[in-house]
């Protein structure tokens, strides 16, 4: 069928275009039986092999803190919300920036977070089960890794994402996720190229990421984008 | 009268409490020096601030319930505006019923307030309504409540309006049969609630008194205005408002909880409540049911007994009936320290029973036909409702956007299952507003840190908001490798947060730093906040 004819609508009425095409690609069915793939929009879909999250997979997502590892995991989360599904993040510490978040696309309403009482930490077994609650719950689980994590769990949590095809995203800072992972993506650093000494504004930054896997050619890839203005991903793939 | 409306039940002869603006009572309580001087409460209802309940010095500026707060504030200058807490005004008023319930067992909350019973027994016990009206005011003024008024009349719409006309020192008592006469000159806005439209179409109608309105005939009235003008219809004309007397509900229909280990902390109480609600609606649901008054009943492990109706004007939703279970809780667990009181309990709920007394056949609603992907939210709902049983209410939460200068204050963060509360459009950015992207890790607290300048001694900003030096280092444990030598930095920004309270003043400078990290040309980037002369690391961008 050739594309609909579009004097139906009136001719300058881009909004309502825009908001027509939306809840069209909201309507459609988001996964067939053949298609499990979310799409990861933008930089980051380079870098992953098919541009998108396998259902039931696991993308280990690591880096030091200020290296850009956050915002890899909001990526992530932004591409399942953007499908009009939900999202969820265990946030050991309290400290996960909801600002950053919705600029980096995700849907507030959509996006749960879990942040343990008292600022502390769980203790290994109650992990375990928030995270395996949370994977009946959402289709994309955000999991921060204490350094306490048990083998055994994460091979639980493994077999129960693929089991209820559901993407987890362990989260940790220079530890290894100890269970089997699709993908692993490293933040390794980046720049912050527009400050300078009392000169200039924190707006835009480089990230370094390495992705690591199967499909990926040569097992591992390097690459890293540029983030400029505020909430956009721009330009400059050095692969 | 026109024809009268089916289902003719006489209504029931009943007494209503009433404490004029209860929210300005219960603000002036918690705050003594507000005491002549005008008040209002304000309740934020879809993005607006809106005036709830005002008190006599601001009504007598033209200050009225439903304004905005901005227009309350013109009208009225010097007026002082209290954020409402509807939790706690039905934890004060828990006191007015518990001495109303020495007098009558059925009594009736329907909103923190406003309060009903019935008068068939109690009344020819003391003596006729008259007497019974003096016994109720005097007990509600033993506990401490002033300003409350008592109304008598045949069904609890009329019973309403006497009570609004009467005088603070002596009841209404408006006798069996004259309420129809009663009600046909009250203008049709005492309808009022969900019904504000109506009387709003019936004045430009014509119609402007309940009489005039209850004269058209039932059936022309259900023509034009539909089931919600039925229900207004009954009520101008002194009957009950359904039609279909509310029979009492199949008994299978009570959902109980045991409590092993017993509740004392409300949240435990009203968190197990909170899934009573939702069973039992969904049940009530099933039948093609909903429910108008509910019967809140708990037992403590000392074997006190204690039961309360919740009646709501409308049907109960999932969230009205939590949120009241939750204020009951609240009443009867917290000690009612300010009107001079013991704790109501002395221990902990073993048992939380909710049982529907009254249901009325569920007109159904309409669901959205874009209303986005019901089973997905279903899910998430009972994955979440799960862990914030495991970790409390607290631990499941979500995000709101809302208005500030600092990362940390431009996010408020609802429990899951509260009322987001989303404001109709994105808060615009304030003046001052930290510039830049928003950092990926935000830390409140934020984390003592070591911003030095050259000669390794703390960076001063002067109070015109000049530093005394360069920032050269920056120390901080949530850093990798506990911070380094500083390469950039912006600022500092010099904010003077409520600068016209003493005691909430706060003066901090913000720097954005940039750390290298490793021995590469990586970099950190972080939000360093200076106050009192000692840093902090407030956010990372990650």
């Amino acid at each position: 069928m050739p594309a609909p004819p579009p004097a139906l609508l009136p001719r300058r009425d881009d909004a309502a275009r825009a908001a027509l095409a939306d809840v069209a690609r909201r309507a459609r069915p988001v996964s067939g039986a053949h298609d499990r793939l979310v799409d990861v929009p933008g930089p980051l879909g380079d870098l992953i092999p098919g541009r998108g999250l396998r259902r039931g997979s696991v993308v280990a997502v690591d880096g030091a803190p200020g290296a850009g590892a956050t915002s890899v995991v909001l990526a992530l989360a932004a591409a399942i919300t953007a499908v009009g599904e939900w999202a969820a993040a265990v946030d050991l510490d309290g400290t996960l920036g909801a600002l950053a978040a919705a600029e980096a696309g995700v849907a507030l309403d959509r996006f749960a977070v879990v942040r343990p009482p008292g600022g502390g930490s769980l203790a290994p077994d109650r992990w375990a089960t928030t995270v395996a609650a949370l994977l009946d719950g959402v289709s994309l689980v955000v999991a921060e890794v204490p350094r306490s994590v048990r083998a055994a769990d994460a091979r639980r949590l493994v077999a129960r994402a693929r089991e209820r095809e559901v993407i987890l995203v362990p989260f940790s800072r220079g530890g290894t996720w100890p269970a089997e992972a699709a993908l692993r993506v490293r933040a390794t650093g980046g720049a912050w190229p527009g400050l300078d000494a009392g000169s200039g504004a924190l707006a835009d930054r480089t990230v370094r990421v390495e992705v690591e896997g199967r499909g990926v050619a040569a097992r591992t890839r390097t690459g890293g984008w540029a983030q400029t203005r505020v909430g956009g991903w721009a330009t400059s793939r050095a692969g | 009268m026109g024809d009268e409306p089916r289902g003719m039940t006489a209504p029931e002869r009943t007494l209503c409490v009433w404490c004029p603006d209860w929210p300005v009572v219960t603000t002036r309580r918690a705050r003594p020096e507000l005491g002549a001087v005008p008040v209002v409460t304000v309740l934020r209802v879809d993005g607006r601030v809106l005036v709830t309940a005002a008190s006599a010095e601001a009504r007598a500026d033209g200050v009225v319930p439903g304004l905005r707060r901005r227009e309350a504030e013109a009208r009225c200058p010097g007026l002082v505006v209290a954020e409402a807490d509807p939790a706690a005004d039905a934890r004060a008023f828990e006191a007015v019923a518990r001495a109303t319930e020495a007098i009558t067992p059925r009594i009736v909350l329907e909103r923190p307030g406003l309060l009903t019973f019935p008068t068939r027994g109690p009344s020819r016990y003391f003596g006729g309504d008259g007497a019974l009206a003096e016994q109720v005011l005097a007990a509600v003024r033993a506990v401490g409540v002033p300003d409350a008024r008592v109304g008598v009349a045949d069904g609890r719409f009329a019973a309403r309006c006497a009570a609004r006309t009467a005088s603070p020192d002596v009841g209404r008592v408006v006798e069996p049969g004259a309420t129809p006469a009663f009600l046909a000159p009250w203008p049709v806005a005492a309808l009022g609630g969900p019904d504000a439209d109506l009387a709003d179409l019936l004045v430009r109608l014509g119609l402007p008194t309940l009489g005039a309105f209850a004269a058209l005939p039932a059936s022309a009235v259900l023509a034009r205005f539909g089931t919600a003008g039925v229900r207004a219809h009954r009520l101008a004309a002194g009957f009950d408002e359904h039609a279909t007397p509310p029979a009492p509900p199949p008994p299978d229909l009570v959902e109980v909880a045991e409590l092993d280990p017993p509740a004392t902390r409300v949240d435990e109480a009203a968190f197990v409540a909170k899934g009573l609600a939702d069973r039992l609606l969904a049940r009530l649901a099933a039948l093609g049911l909903s429910c108008v008054l509910v019967s809140v009943a708990a037992e403590t492990e000392h074997g006190e007994h204690l039961v309360r109706g919740w009646r709501h004007e409308g049907t109960l939703t999932a969230t009205a009936l939590a949120a009241r279970v939750r204020w009951q809780l609240e009443g009867w667990l917290t000690g009612q320290a300010d009107v001079a009181e013991e704790a109501f309990v002395t221990g902990g709920l073993v048992m939380i029973r909710l049982s529907p007394e009254q249901v009325v056949p569920a007109d159904g609603r309409q669901l959205g036909f874009w209303g986005g992907d019901a089973a997905a939210r279903d899910r998430a709902d009972r994955a979440l409702a799960r862990l914030q049983g495991l970790l409390g209410h607290d631990a499941v939460v979500t995000a709101v956007a809302s208005g500030g200068r600092t990362p940390a204050d431009r996010v408020r963060w609802v429990p899951w299952g509260d009322a987001r509360e989303e404001p109709a459009e994105p808060p615009a950015a304030w003046p001052g507003a930290v510039p830049g992207p928003a950092p990926g890790r935000v830390y409140a607290p934020a984390v003592p840190a070591e911003l030095l300048d050259p000669d390794g001694r703390p960076v001063a900003v002067s109070s015109r908001g000049e530093a005394a030096g360069p920032p050269t280092r920056l120390l901080c444990a949530v850093l990798p490798g506990g911070g380094g030598a500083v390469r950039a930095w912006a600022g500092p920004w010099v904010h003077d947060v409520r600068w016209w309270d003493r005691r909430g003043r706060r003066r901090r400078a913000l720097w954005h730093v940039v750390v290298g990290a490793g021995d590469a040309d990586d970099e950190v980037a972080c939000l360093v906040g200076i106050e009192g002369g000692h840093a902090s690391v407030e956010a990372v961008y990650d």
